[in-house]
């Protein structure tokens, strides 16, 4: 349940007052230190690694299942169960894979085992939330050669396929038929090669795993973990506040303080995503878009003065300062500067309202117009009250902007139903191209592109510089070829770009280290222990 | 005879309550939004997963025929399977009912006695400083939010001294088929505060009702012949007070419990309580139909058999009620 934020501030206020009153610290520590104990904010919905693509269940189940492949915390490829990858033609991969490593049960993890893995994705599941099947929709055949090795043929050029294994979890083969995810819920225990065993799980409590002996790789530092779900916060804070759990992730920004005043300590990475305002750029008349005498008007947004204008007299500054109390790093293009794929022409701008304002005269709208901004309330850090912001900031230049928040499953159905002009949104995905991909490129239902361009912006130069980029294999070439197709698509401003927030993590003494990864995971593997330091 | 056509009537009367609280339930949670939009990654879905999401959770019906579906599974005992979780909506209610029964049980527990002891203790005599410290201690009890009790009680019962864990269940162990913490050293500890929250306020409203009652009961004419009779204070209370005034409380205990099994939400939110009022919550939210309607249904039921039991113990407690039905 979300409480009021009248709640959480008494809670963050009640909290830092006591540990201004210098009462005593990180006490109540569980006094036979045992497992590592975790408070998160992720619900695992599910046992079937190939259920639903989110945060949710691909952080939890990453102690049982692995993959292929990894991203490491700079986004780069890393060997998982495959050892080595390479391109034998356009069409044509072959992946070897790891040797000597056995599923919990002590089977042999093989080249069957991944066949039956995208067998799986791609043939059987009918999951409605489907989101794997995009990774594996690409291939047309997997032949097994000999048991540690694997050709993937696919239709047509998939220079990412490597990235896309990424994210796929890997099964074992059954003796006979296909695991549903109704058996993988109730009656099997999941199997891994993971660094952990599933010992149990309760949806929405927690998730028991003990360590695999017999893992392949460094041997995690915990002898068992628990994830203890705690949705609210505040709970979260308060549980790692009297030390009865160890980690506790998505912490808000505004009980850090608190928190290290109490003994915790905090661990951030700027996130690989995007918190952006998004026009509606393709109707010709808009609701809640009206002139300032509160005529209907033609859309504004059309012209791209008008989407430079809102960007210029936009204070990004205060968004990452005040809202996001530092724990955010002003945006310019779709992730932090330095990832892969990133432009480093693209620079944050400070506000400019005299040129904001030049530009609205020079569209025609030199008093300015009225907009409703719509957006989720409690979804991302910092979004509601980012809605105010910019109403403030825009309010200089003579727009006067309505904020309008709204629960986010409200909020979609209404953004889906064409009830905004303007909105803030977020979004994340692998790697830099993916979001281009679903977020700026023209809506195309046959090619699965601009599948979040609500605003239904379309560029032709741009699309053909992405499908340019995106058919070179990943590398250095590549990531040059999309950080200039993000130059050319945001010098048209399709999108605000505002703020990639940071992923806040507070660990308690027991915890040495822990290692951040920016697409958000929380994991057992991430932390050491306070001894191994 | 007359006792069969009470029942009867009772319930059809209950039946259609479940039939109206249905239809507002499936309505409601209907136009909140559109539950797709949960199920699949917004962030990454395509409008084709979205299309097809649709039609696998069988969206694309118009709502009386998806209405219908609802009922014709529920007859056949099926409230269908969660969205959001894929697994069968009624299992996963009642795998979260022991929590939430243990809870509203201990509160109670507490509540019941001591608040029933507290009243009678100060209406015996009204206007000492006893009666006068429940009095003002049950109003600030009554008024002071439930959230805020709790984050209160977390405060100075877990943050401050460290005694009590600040949520969550605890250890369980298993009992008749379901896991339970109260059986547990560390089950029972995070059960104290969340419980104790839920106990405070209904101390207070049933102190309250037991108060007034003892003021009215003593000054009726059949106590002042007990007293002139030469019966103890104390055996005229207990023997013949609490008799008396047990009705309204009885009641009130009834329905309080309800409202305990059914809207613990606030409560079990903070202590980050598994329980049904939380799942219920994180289920309207996530506009899990199935589960919605399953915790509703339930808790429908709830009150209803909870109000029969209260006008049995009517009959049991009171003998002008069992007179009134024989004749």
């Amino acid at each position: 349940m979300k409480l009021g934020p009248s709640f959480r501030l008494l809670l963050s206020t009640l909290m830092i007052s006591i540990g201004l009153s210098g009462a005593s610290s990180m006490q109540a520590q569980a006094q036979e230190p045992k497992g590592l104990r975790i408070a998160t904010s992720y619900k695992l919905m599910t046992l079937d690694p190939h259920y639903a693509n989110l945060n949710e269940n691909t952080s939890l189940l990453s102690h049982i299942y692995e993959r292929l492949v990894y991203q490491d915390e700079r986004l780069e490829l890393k060997p998982g169960l495959a050892v080595s990858w390479r391109a034998l033609s356009d069409t044509q991969w072959e992946f070897k894979l790891r040797d000597n490593v056995r599923f919990h049960d002590g089977s042999p993890f093989t080249a069957n085992d991944v066949i039956y893995t995208i067998e799986r994705i791609r043939d059987v599941l009918k999951t409605p939330s489907g989101g794997f099947k995009s990774y594996v929709s690409g291939i047309k055949s997997v032949t097994a050669p000999d048991p540690l090795t694997i050709v993937v043929e696919t239709n047509g050029k998939v220079p990412t396929l490597p990235l896309s294994f990424s994210s796929l979890f890997v099964m074992r083969r059954p003796s006979q038929g296909f695991q549903t995810t109704e058996q993988l819920n109730a009656d099997v225990p999941p199997l891994g090669t993971g660094p952990y065993r599933f010992e149990s799980w309760s949806s929405g409590e927690n998730l028991k795993l003990s360590r695999n002996d017999h893992y392949w790789g460094p041997k995690p530092a915990w002898a068992d973990v628990t994830f203890r779900v705690i949705e609210n916060p505040s709970a979260r804070v308060a549980a790692l506040s009297t030390g009865e759990v160890d980690v506790a992730d998505a912490i808000p920004a505004r009980d850090v303080a608190g928190l290290k005043q109490r003994g915790a300590r905090i661990a951030s990475i700027g996130a690989a995503r995007i918190n952006f305002v998004q026009f509606d750029v393709a109707r010709d008349t808009l609701p809640g878009v009206t002139a300032t005498s509160g005529e209907a008007i033609a859309n504004p947004f059309k012209n791209p003065l008008v989407r430079r204008a809102l960007s210029h007299g936009l204070d990004r500054g205060i968004l990452v300062d005040k809202i996001l109390a530092g724990y955010g790093t002003a945006a310019s293009q779709v992730f932090p500067a330095g990832l892969p794929g990133t432009s480093e022409n693209l620079q944050p701008r400070e506000p400019d309202y005299e040129e904001a304002k030049a530009l609205l005269a020079k569209a025609g709208f030199p008093d300015g117009f009225n907009l409703t901004l719509a957006g989720p309330a409690g979804r991302y850090p910092g979004d509601a009250e980012s809605l105010q912001a910019i109403a403030q900031s825009w309010a200089r230049i003579g727009v006067i902007a309505q904020p309008a928040a709204a629960p986010f499953s409200v909020f979609n159905t209404k953004r889906a139903a064409g009830e905004y002009a303007v909105w803030y949104g977020g979004t994340s995905g692998e790697a830099v191209d993916i979001i281009l991909h679903t977020l700026l490129a023209s809506p195309d239902l046959a090619r699965g592109t601009g599948a979040l361009n609500f605003g239904k912006y379309r560029n032709e130069a741009f699309d053909k510089k992405l499908a340019e980029a995106e058919g070179i294999a990943v590398g250095s070439e590549r990531n040059a070829g999309l950080a200039e197709a993000t130059e050319l698509v945001m010098a048209d401003q399709p999108i605000i770009p505002l703020y990639h927030f940071h992923h806040i993590v507070g660990f308690g003494p027991r915890v040495g280290s822990y290692v951040m990864h920016p697409r958000g995971w929380t994991t057992a593997m991430q932390t050491l222990t306070a001894t191994e330091n | 005879m007359a006792l069969v056509t009470v029942a009867l009537g009772r319930l059809s009367q209950a039946f259609l309550l479940l039939l109206a609280m249905s239809l507002i339930g499936f309505i409601g949670i209907h136009s909140v939004g559109n539950p797709v939009f949960n199920v699949v990654n917004i962030e990454t879905a395509t409008p084709e997963d979205i299309r097809l999401a649709t039609i696998a959770l069988g969206l694309d019906q118009p709502i009386w025929r998806q209405y219908l579906v609802f009922i014709g599974n529920v007859v056949a005992g099926n409230f269908g399977t969660s969205y959001i979780y894929h697994q069968p909506a009624f299992t996963l209610m009642i795998s979260k009912l022991p929590a939430t029964l243990e809870l509203a049980c201990v509160a109670m527990l507490v509540a019941a006695p001591l608040g029933t002891a507290l009243g009678l203790i100060a209406g015996r005599r009204p206007g000492t400083l006893f009666d006068r410290a429940v009095l003002k201690a049950s109003v600030s009890a009554l008024s002071i939010p439930s959230f805020w009790l709790a984050m209160m009680l977390i405060l100075v019962g877990a943050i401050l001294t460290g005694w009590f864990p600040s949520g969550g269940r605890g250890a369980t162990a298993a009992f008749a088929g379901q896991e339970w913490s109260l059986i547990t050293r560390s089950g029972a500890w995070h059960l104290a505060l969340p419980a104790l929250t839920l106990a405070i306020p209904n101390i207070a409203l049933i102190a309250r009702l037991s108060r007034s009652g003892t003021i009215e009961v003593e000054n009726l004419d059949f106590t002042r012949f007990c007293r002139a009779k030469g019966l103890s204070p104390r055996r005229i209370l207990l023997r013949h007070t609490l008799p008396n005034i047990s009705m309204p409380i009885v009641t009130i205990i009834g329905l309080q419990f309800g409202a305990m099994l059914a809207f613990a939400v606030v409560v079990e939110s903070i202590f980050s309580w598994p329980g049904v009022g939380k799942l219920l919550i994180d289920s309207i939210q996530l506009l899990d139909r199935p589960v919605v309607m399953a915790t509703l249904t339930f808790i429908a039921v709830a009150f209803v058999v909870l109000n029969a039991l209260v006008d049995l113990f009517h009959a049991v407690l009171d003998p002008r009620v069992r007179l009134s039905s024989q004749r």
